[in-house]
């Protein structure tokens, strides 16, 4: 089943100053599979973000529609039930907490949407356990890592029980220990949870272990395909001021070589065994 | 991160923690009220036994609440300075020297306020030291829930206070580091007068500025993506209700304001009987 659906999206932040308005995003089409994860790359200005914002009614595309299961985001009596549906983590878990207590911080969301206390505490505690934090419920976040931070930062978001979650550059801010982290806690609700998960980011590690990558740029969708087959295009890359991982890059140089391995090796664990294999045949 | 005390709060647990939140302002808000009514010597005793004795059941050590004078001593010196030699009241004695003049109404007068204010500040300080910021606004939002009648959004005004509350060692954190990046590049922000260093001060301020709005800004995106106003009747996880313990702080907390109010009213001030057996003892 398709979760969203974009249809010749444009939206144009207004004009400032003496700069014409330039539509951010610019005549996007796209569906998203219910449990799909999709990562989002793109340099800075090829209008991923405001994508994102899109998805949830932040924005409203000036032109085209966005359908989140069958509800268009432009619909005002229903936009809670596309924001409850899509959840949204931002860049800097320091800016998205209302409480200086953990628990009450979770709790805000359902709070908002007038469950029962019965059913906010249900929320609370499920969401808290999604992310591996339930110890901290009553601590407060000030002195926890980044890492820490933002996976509260998901579970604040997971309490209002989203069936698509999209992350704005959720791990830029992070370092590799925390990113790992937070990349884990997505991978097991996209698994366990069959939720569907949208990331936008920078780190090409991360984009390898999505299954479909759709790369931006100047507002529009260059690619949309798996992660290997966009980055077994190479040099072409370049144009969209994108680097292939390592992994991919030295997959690439050996088979250039005349190795055997297989072009859609996408951890190093892959490529180590396809090393030993095409060594082994030698 | 630097670890702002906004009100000092102490994470231990004890029955003053854990009474109602909401009855812990009412308390201090009559405690307030009731430092008005103290009329001796005797009574300021009183007021300091109570209040240490709230401290030993609170396990907050005693010297912290003394530590929250410090900020304002010099202010009470004032205070006691100008009561002590612009007491306008009926004098027995007087003794003159140059402009000055003192009496013993003045003293007394004098030491009474300084007591007064001292207590006053030890007082309140108690309240912040046993509840922590988010059970303060929560129990605002539950004292103020009439206001809602006269259409005041008292829900929304909480979030905002708890919002700047949670906001605050942020904001410190990043004006340090703007302060040092400042200083880095050569600004000089400790010398020269009052005037100059106010000045040296705006290429702090600004950014200071200009990042509290980004942050907003974000925030604001957070609270929407959250489902924030989705529903007119918001709800709330945590309920507070009243316990057998709020009823014994109650009676507690009774008793000791009807003392004070009868030493005022009925005994006339227990002072001048403690003086007169004192003297009676001596012979």
């Amino acid at each position: 089943m398709t979760a969203i659906k974009l249809e010749n999206v444009c939206y144009a932040y207004e004009a400032d100053g003496d700069k014409a308005a330039v539509n951010a995003v610019d005549g996007v089409s796209l569906e998203i599979e219910e449990g799909a994860f999709v990562a989002v790359v793109g340099h800075n200005g090829s209008g991923k973000s405001t994508l994102a914002r899109l998805l949830n009614g932040l924005l409203l595309p000036d032109k085209g529609s966005v359908t989140v299961f069958g509800t268009d985001t432009r619909d005002e009596k229903n936009i809670y039930n596309v924001r409850s549906s899509v959840g949204m983590v931002f860049q800097n878990p320091d800016n998205q907490m209302v409480a200086s207590v953990v628990e009450d911080d979770i709790a805000f969301g359902p709070e908002n949407l007038g469950l029962q206390r019965e059913e906010i505490i249900r929320r609370v505690d499920w969401a808290l356990e999604q992310v591996g934090m339930s110890e901290y419920r009553k601590s407060t976040p000030f002195r926890m890592s980044g890492g820490q931070k933002q996976r509260l930062a998901i579970a604040g978001v997971l309490a209002i029980r989203p069936k698509v979650l999209v992350l704005d550059e959720s791990t830029a801010m992070l370092d590799p220990k925390g990113r790992r982290e937070v990349m884990d806690v997505i991978h097991a609700l996209n698994k366990r949870e069959k939720m569907s998960v949208i990331h936008i980011t920078h780190y090409m590690e991360e984009v390898l272990e999505a299954d479909r990558v759709i790369v931006m740029d100047g507002g529009r969708i260059a690619l949309d395909d798996a992660p290997h087959a966009v980055f077994a295009r190479g040099a072409e890359l370049k144009k969209f001021r994108l680097a292939p991982p390592a992994v991919t890059l030295i997959a690439d140089a050996l088979a250039e070589c005349g190795a055997d391995i297989p072009r859609s090796v996408t951890t190093e664990e892959e490529l180590e065994e396809a090393i030993c294999r095409s060594l082994s045949k030698d | 991160m630097r670890d702002v005390a906004f009100g000092q709060y102490y994470p231990v647990s004890s029955p003053v923690h854990r009474l109602d939140p909401r009855l812990k302002i009412i308390f201090t808000v009559l405690y307030i009220v009731t430092m008005f009514f103290v009329a001796s010597y005797f009574g300021y005793a009183l007021v300091l036994i109570f209040l240490l004795s709230v401290c030993g059941v609170a396990h907050v050590p005693p010297k912290a609440m003394f530590k929250s004078i410090k900020g304002v001593i010099i202010l009470l010196m004032i205070t006691a300075v100008l009561n002590l030699f612009f007491y306008a009241g009926e004098t027995s004695v007087e003794w003159t020297w140059w402009i000055f003049t003192v009496s013993p109404e003045a003293i007394d007068f004098a030491l009474k306020m300084m007591f007064r204010l001292i207590l006053l500040i030890m007082g309140t300080t108690i309240l912040t030291f046993t509840t922590g910021t988010s059970e303060l606004t929560d129990a605002i939002e539950s004292l103020f829930k009439p206001l809602n009648l006269i259409k005041i959004p008292v829900r929304d005004i909480a979030l905002i206070m708890s919002i700047a509350l949670r906001f605050i060692p942020g904001l410190i954190e990043e004006t340090d580091k703007i302060m040092m990046a400042q200083k880095a590049r050569g600004a000089d922000m400790e010398s020269g007068n009052v005037f100059k260093r106010i000045k040296a001060m705006l290429p702090v301020i600004i950014p200071v500025f200009v990042s509290a709005f980004r942050k907003a800004d974000e925030l604001a995106d957070a609270l929407d993506a959250r489902c924030y106003q989705a529903s007119p009747k918001r709800t709330k996880m945590k309920k507070m209700s009243f316990a057998w313990r709020d009823l014994v702080a109650f009676l507690i907390f009774a008793a000791f304001v009807t003392i004070i109010f009868l030493d005022k009213y009925l005994w006339g001030g227990l002072d001048k009987y403690i003086v007169e057996a004192f003297n009676a003892l001596i012979g």
